[in-house]
């Protein structure tokens, strides 16, 4: 634990402004979000909720190049001035993750919560349940299926292209598992689409045709009004993804920096 | 014609991936790292020869 304490505080150290910097650019967000000009509380809404998707996806990439740099760290030979007596790959690894994770787990958060301002803002007052649906699960949920086995994967292939530099062919597992990888998800997500909805979805917004009915917003689709059905296995089989390729890149660390 | 020029590229794809397999056996001397990069070769091998691209 003692270890791992060190190498999460390394981690902060190391990747701090990167964090902050990601944490302030929130503030941007929100200020931008303000500036949207339409007239129609709906048409606002519209804009801001994309804004903040794409807000979603800068963050999500912005982490997973933070967590990626691993190959100029090993070169520098950072750990071995700062640990004598290196702990296990897997603790490395596990740190750097589990940094990068918090981090975004608190940024998909903020941005719950400025989804919600601006809900608010447009007419749409979600009851406490819902709300802490919008702040916490759909968060969470973002977290496991996307942020967790892209991270995962970044160390992954940070971590086998660092295994062959010293031969000077890094770029060759690089090329060749970003090249394979969309194969692979493809073949993963035909079998999880097989088996989507085989245990119970989780329903959220369940008042959503009263908070529609109330902000008087028509034209919206049949299916929503009842709510949205989470489905949970993309959730499951994402995260067993992210530990397997977590698994993975831990033991090329143990075989090549330890 | 279009058949043709389709095998030879996939011929061609395949041993460059041969090359590369090749290159990522010997560049390492970590087992885990040759059995991750052995198995996006297979994967790419297999859609080069058999897969929709």
């Amino acid at each position: 634990m003692t270890k791992f304490r060190t190498l999460w505080w390394l981690e902060y150290r190391r990747s701090r402004v990167w964090a902050a910097a990601l944490l302030g650019s929130l503030v941007f967000w929100a200020w931008g979000l303000e500036q949207v000009p339409y007239a129609m509380p709906e048409e606002r809404f519209g804009i801001r909720a994309g804004l903040l998707g794409a807000d979603a996806i800068v963050g999500v990439v912005v982490l997973a190049f933070m967590i990626g740099r691993v190959r100029s760290e090993t070169r520098q030979g950072q750990y071995q001035i700062l640990l004598l007596t290196p702990p296990s790959g897997y603790l490395h690894i596990l740190a750097r993750f589990a940094f990068a994770l918090s981090v975004g787990i608190v940024y998909a958060v903020a941005i719950g919560a400025l989804l919600w301002w601006a809900a608010a803002r447009a007419g749409l007052h979600l009851d406490p349940a819902s709300a802490a649906q919008l702040l916490l699960v759909c968060p969470l949920y973002g977290a496991g299926i996307a942020m967790a086995p892209l991270f995962a994967w970044t160390l992954l292939l940070m971590v086998l292209a660092s295994a062959y530099r010293i031969s000077g062919t890094a770029w060759i597992p690089g090329t060749v598992m970003v090249v394979a990888t969309p194969f692979i998800l493809r073949f993963l997500g035909e079998r999880l689409s097989y088996v989507l909805y085989t245990l119970p979805g989780w329903r959220l917004f369940a008042n959503l045709e009263a908070v529609l009915a109330k902000a008087k917003v028509e034209g919206t689709s049949e299916a929503l009004h009842a709510g949205i059905v989470l489905p949970q296995e993309p959730l499951w089989g994402m995260l067993a993804l992210a530990v397997a390729m977590l698994v993975l890149a831990g033991r090329i660390w143990q075989e090549v920096e330890a | 014609m279009t058949e043709a020029f389709l095998i030879v590229v996939r011929i061609l794809l395949v041993c460059l991936l041969g090359y590369w397999g090749f290159r990522l056996w010997g560049g390492t001397r970590s087992w885990t790292s040759r059995a991750v990069s052995g198995l996006c070769i297979v994967v790419l091998v297999w859609q080069v020869v058999g897969g929709r691209f």
